[in-house]
């Protein structure tokens, strides 16, 4: 049934994506053009030059991108594998084990949440320093796998399934271990996969706590290395080739997006983050 | 799952490989943190430069350690050092290097230099207006390695247009001249200047100075002259090129805008550092020149730019190898090379005198001019909480820009006591302490 209101609704609904998305098309276009460092016409959004790859050569040129990609890679698999395995593990005791005091520490986990990144820094570059993890990949991971936020999302994931499953496997003589394993985790995926974006998204553009740790170019991550092209403390902004390389810091991720989309929508509707 | 399990053996395997120590050697490894000052070639630069000294010596090996930005490479020196890993050279803004010797954070120059250096003479080879922020308590801490001052930058297309013939000497020029250069309704702008932070507080020091004051105390970090006429002048001049005169946009302007705006024609004249000389000559499209910043009591610029400190708990091999890369760094050869490279002007004055200088600077007359201003040139502002007590001035400067209501007297007044709170505690420690 189409309605004038509709209609309405739908222009307003395309009006509304276009404000949302003109940064990411500007810097499209931006990374294109021939001029880089800004003529009348470089704020246009209508492609009116000949698009041309300058921009990104520069970049290639002027970033390890090989090296800068890789660590990121590693940096965000190493930090998602070991909070998987903490947060169902954590997330399974809080949600059905009984133990004295597990409300209390329940609770004191959570204050986790409640610090301020930045205020570690230095506790926590201490701990790495003596436990020999200063300048490697492992130490800007270390801090993040206990994840209270996970914790918190498993065990609301794993409460929220009927503990018929878990009896039936019981009476067929399932350990605990199996029960986690082969019941509760399958049906907890979109739980999991829902952790997983988030922390994927949070640590590949993570930038503060990276450039803390790591010194030695050769462990550096993508976000450091693009800050290299994007600071213009005492002249301007190179824009293209700020904007080239953004744009090749976020492909992965919207890549991975696009192409899986309907999953993700569909893992973040059945846990209730939005 | 089992897919997950094959991404974490990879990934532990990869991470133990790049996290396995590289082997033995009997040079001293030292790191070397720098931030970007402009953009990504610069960074590529300073590699290049570590690189080349690493392969003429095999003394010293050095990590050149991409930092971010000044503020960053100053949190990550600073926790690294509380982490206990102290750099052992570090490119530092050079108004911290004040704050950090009087935290005890980075060792004086003699400290690591061979005993019998003669630092009077090394320092006496560096322009006077640098030396003012290299000491503290009349000690030498920090070795200048790239510095600039505020320069006017203008548009000889549009003044041949209005009927300027000349770049503009005192104040009432300056004013005259952005009125005539205006177009209205923001099409063209008389005069452009950065007000986000940092720059702000630099080119409110340029105008306060130009008005004959000197902003800060240069002998006693507990003490700033926000609400003197000078500093007020200076408020003054700049509020009313918005609001009097239409000659500049409201609000707060980036950097990045300004010289945005001046290469795309629409900004006639613009403040900007000498650092970005070099960026301004590869991009202007237009017959532009460079000229000293008009006076209004005298002529007279702060300094800006960033030295070479070196943190405090290095061993000895350390503090050894750090100081024969400083040489290195600042000897007048890489000195000079640099200058040319990024548009700095050389803070060591020998390197002037190389040939490969002479002959720039002869086919370079703006970079000349930035050398010229040097005679003008004073300290930049560091105090205690240098960055607290700057943000006082520009968080005014900045209500002042956008606000066409709040007076001058009102701005000043109020940043002054802001400014005096945040000193406060220095203040107690040391004036009141008798």
């Amino acid at each position: 049934m189409r309605s004038p209101w509709s209609a309405l609704g739908l222009a307003g609904f395309a009006a509304v994506v276009f404000l949302w998305s003109t940064p990411i098309l500007w810097m499209m276009l931006a990374s294109v053009r021939p001029e880089s460092f800004g003529s009348l016409d470089m704020a246009s959004l209508v492609p009116d030059t000949v698009p041309t790859g300058d921009q990104f050569r520069y970049a290639f040129l002027d970033g390890d991108w090989a090296v800068w990609f890789t660590n990121s890679f590693i940096l965000v698999t190493g930090t998602l594998v070991v909070q998987l395995v903490t947060i169902s593990l954590a997330g399974y005791a809080f949600a059905r084990l009984e133990f004295p005091g597990k409300d209390v520490i329940f609770y004191v986990f959570l204050l986790q949440l409640m610090l301020a990144p930045p205020v570690l820094i230095v506790p926590n570059l201490t701990t790495l320093v003596s436990l020999g993890l200063y300048d490697t990949l492992v130490g800007v991971m270390a801090p993040y796998w206990g994840s209270a936020f996970g914790t918190f999302l498993m065990r609301q994931t794993f409460r929220a399934i009927p503990r018929d499953f878990e009896e039936a496997a019981l009476i067929d003589g399932a350990s605990w271990g199996q029960i986690l394993w082969l019941v509760l985790l399958p049906l907890a995926r979109p739980g999991l996969i829902a952790f997983g974006i988030v922390s994927v998204v949070f640590h590949w553009n993570e930038y503060l706590w990276p450039l803390m740790v790591l010194s030695d170019p050769g462990n550096m991550v993508l976000t450091v290395g693009l800050v290299s092209f994007a600071l213009g403390a005492e002249g301007a902004s190179d824009w293209g080739l700020i904007a080239a390389g953004t744009l090749l810091v976020v492909a992965p991720l919207a890549i991975a997006f696009i192409a899986f989309q309907r999953q993700f929508v569909n893992s973040f509707m059945s846990t209730g983050i939005k | 799952m089992t897919y997950i399990a094959r991404i974490a053996t990879a990934a532990a395997v990869v991470a133990l490989a790049t996290a396995a120590p590289e082997g033995a050697s009997a040079q001293e490894r030292i790191e070397f943190m720098f931030p970007a000052p402009v953009q990504g070639k610069l960074s590529r630069e300073m590699q290049r430069i570590v690189r080349e000294y690493n392969a003429a010596q095999d003394e010293v090996e050095v990590v050149g350690v991409f930092t971010g930005s000044y503020d960053d490479t100053k949190i990550k020196s600073q926790a690294a050092a509380e982490a206990g890993k102290p750099p052992a050279v570090v490119l530092m803004s050079a108004n911290f290097a004040a704050e950090l010797a009087m935290n005890d954070l980075i060792v004086p120059i003699a400290d690591i230099a061979p005993e019998g250096t003669d630092l009077d003479a090394f320092l006496g080879e560096f322009w006077p207006a640098v030396r003012p922020n290299a000491l503290f308590n009349g000690e030498l801490y920090s070795v200048p390695f790239q510095n600039s001052t505020p320069i006017l930058y203008y548009n000889k297309e549009h003044f041949a247009e209005a009927g300027i013939e000349a770049a503009p000497e005192t104040w009432s020029e300056w004013i005259e001249a952005a009125k005539a250069l205006a177009k209205p309704d923001g099409e063209r702008w008389g005069l452009m200047m950065p007000s986000n932070y940092d720059y702000n507080g630099w080119l409110v020091q340029s105008l306060a100075m130009a008005s004959g004051g000197s902003f800060y105390n240069t002998a006693y970090a507990g003490e700033i002259f926000y609400d003197h006429a000078s500093t007020k002048a200076g408020l003054k001049f700049w509020r009313d090129m918005v609001h009097e005169h239409g000659a500049m946009p409201e609000g707060v302007t980036d950097g990045k805008a300004v010289s945005t705006a001046f290469f795309a024609g629409q900004a006639s004249m613009i403040v900007l550092s000498t650092g970005a000389l070099s960026f301004v000559r590869e991009n202007a499209t237009f017959d532009y020149d460079v000229a000293f910043i008009p006076r209004n009591v005298r002529n007279s610029v702060p300094i800006g730019g960033a030295s070479l400190v070196s943190f405090k708990g290095t061993s000895d091999a350390q503090k050894e190898a750090a100081w024969k890369f400083i040489s290195h760094l600042v000897s007048p050869e890489v000195i000079g090379g640099w200058s040319r490279f990024t548009g700095y002007f050389a803070p060591r004055q020998t390197a002037y005198e190389l040939p490969e200088m002479k002959e720039f600077v002869a086919n370079n007359p703006d970079a000349l001019r930035a050398v010229e201003q040097l005679e003008f040139a004073g300290p930049w502002i560091a105090t205690f909480n240098t960055v607290a007590v700057r943000k006082a001035v520009e968080d005014e400067m900045q209500a002042l820009l956008s606000d066409p209501e709040l007076t001058v007297d009102e701005a000043a007044a109020r940043a002054q006591k802001n400014a005096n709170e945040i000193l406060a505690p220095y203040v107690a420690e040391t004036a009141y302490k008798f």
